[in-house]
């Protein structure tokens, strides 16, 4: 399949709250259907369908033990493409963050420092 | 703590964190343009140009020093101290959200953009970290919400 087909795809299926859940949760392990549906308060064939989706998308795959058949997470593939046309994207903004979280620390101290100074001195001793 | 999420439905990028301070000392650090210029450019540097008219319909101007990436450059649309702020920014809104979280303050930033074409144009022109992550954290990426 054409890569940005196949990256709709993907994007269709992470654009549920229930899948992005049942994904979370394979992250931990292989899961059965049924485990994977005592979170929800859904019929199993609902959760079924939305196996489905994550299959077609190429974000899970059945586990070898045909009678509990669990579902496991594919690592690499369409999460990876997802990963890599996020990444630079998200990588921008964490690092701005990261910086937004410093600059407040600082203020904080820097205030801290000035309201408490005996405090700040007996605590360095 | 940190993580970013997608929705392919809504084209909306999340951003949460929990930062430690004041709603109104990161509200602050979000409108005042020497607060700004101190965090805005990722790559650590002052922004060579930091202009701000903090109104409904107001615009804002972030320059950075160095040359990569374009201005990041629009207009204010919510502006309600200290809980909420909404801008327009190269064809896409922004919106952060700050809640109290005791001392210290839940930030929630959805960048929502117009088309898909529109957000991979806008994930490109980010581009200038080259990065190759791995799959570690992956449940931390899709919360259960």
């Amino acid at each position: 399949m054409e890569s940005t087909a196949r990256l709709d795809l993907v994007f269709a299926a992470l654009a549920d709250p229930t899948r992005r859940a049942i994904l979370a949760r394979l992250a931990s392990g292989p899961s059965t259907v049924s485990e994977l549906a005592a979170p929800f308060d859904m019929a199993q064939p609902s959760i079924s369908r939305h196996l489905k989706v994550l299959e077609d998308a190429g974000l899970i795959a059945q586990g070898r033990d045909a009678q509990r058949r669990p579902r496991t997470l594919v690592l690499g593939g369409p999460l990876r493409d997802v990963d890599v046309w996020l990444g630079p994207f998200r990588e921008q903004w964490e690092r701005r963050f990261d910086r937004l979280e410093g600059m407040l620390e600082t203020k904080k101290r820097t205030r801290q420092e000035a309201t408490e100074p005996m405090k700040e001195t007996k605590a360095k001793k | 703590m940190s993580n970013a999420t997608i929705d392919r439905e809504t084209l909306t990028i999340t951003f949460e964190r929990t930062l430690h301070a004041s709603r109104e000392d990161v509200f602050d650090a979000w409108t005042r343009p020497e607060e700004i210029a101190e965090w805005w450019d990722p790559t650590g540097a002052r922004l060579a140009k930091c202009e701000i008219d903090l109104r409904v319909g107001g615009a804002f101007l972030f320059e950075n020093s160095s040359a990569h990436g374009p201005a990041f450059a629009g207009v204010y649309r919510v502006v309600e101290r200290p809980g909420k702020l909404v801008f327009d920014a190269l064809g896409s809104v922004g919106t952060v959200a700050l809640t109290a979280k005791g001392e210290a303050t839940h930030m929630r930033v959805d960048i929502c953009c117009a088309s898909a074409e529109h957000l991979e144009q806008f994930v490109k022109m980010g581009v200038h970290t080259g990065t190759d992550r791995t799959l570690d954290n992956l449940a931390a990426r899709f919360p259960r919400t």
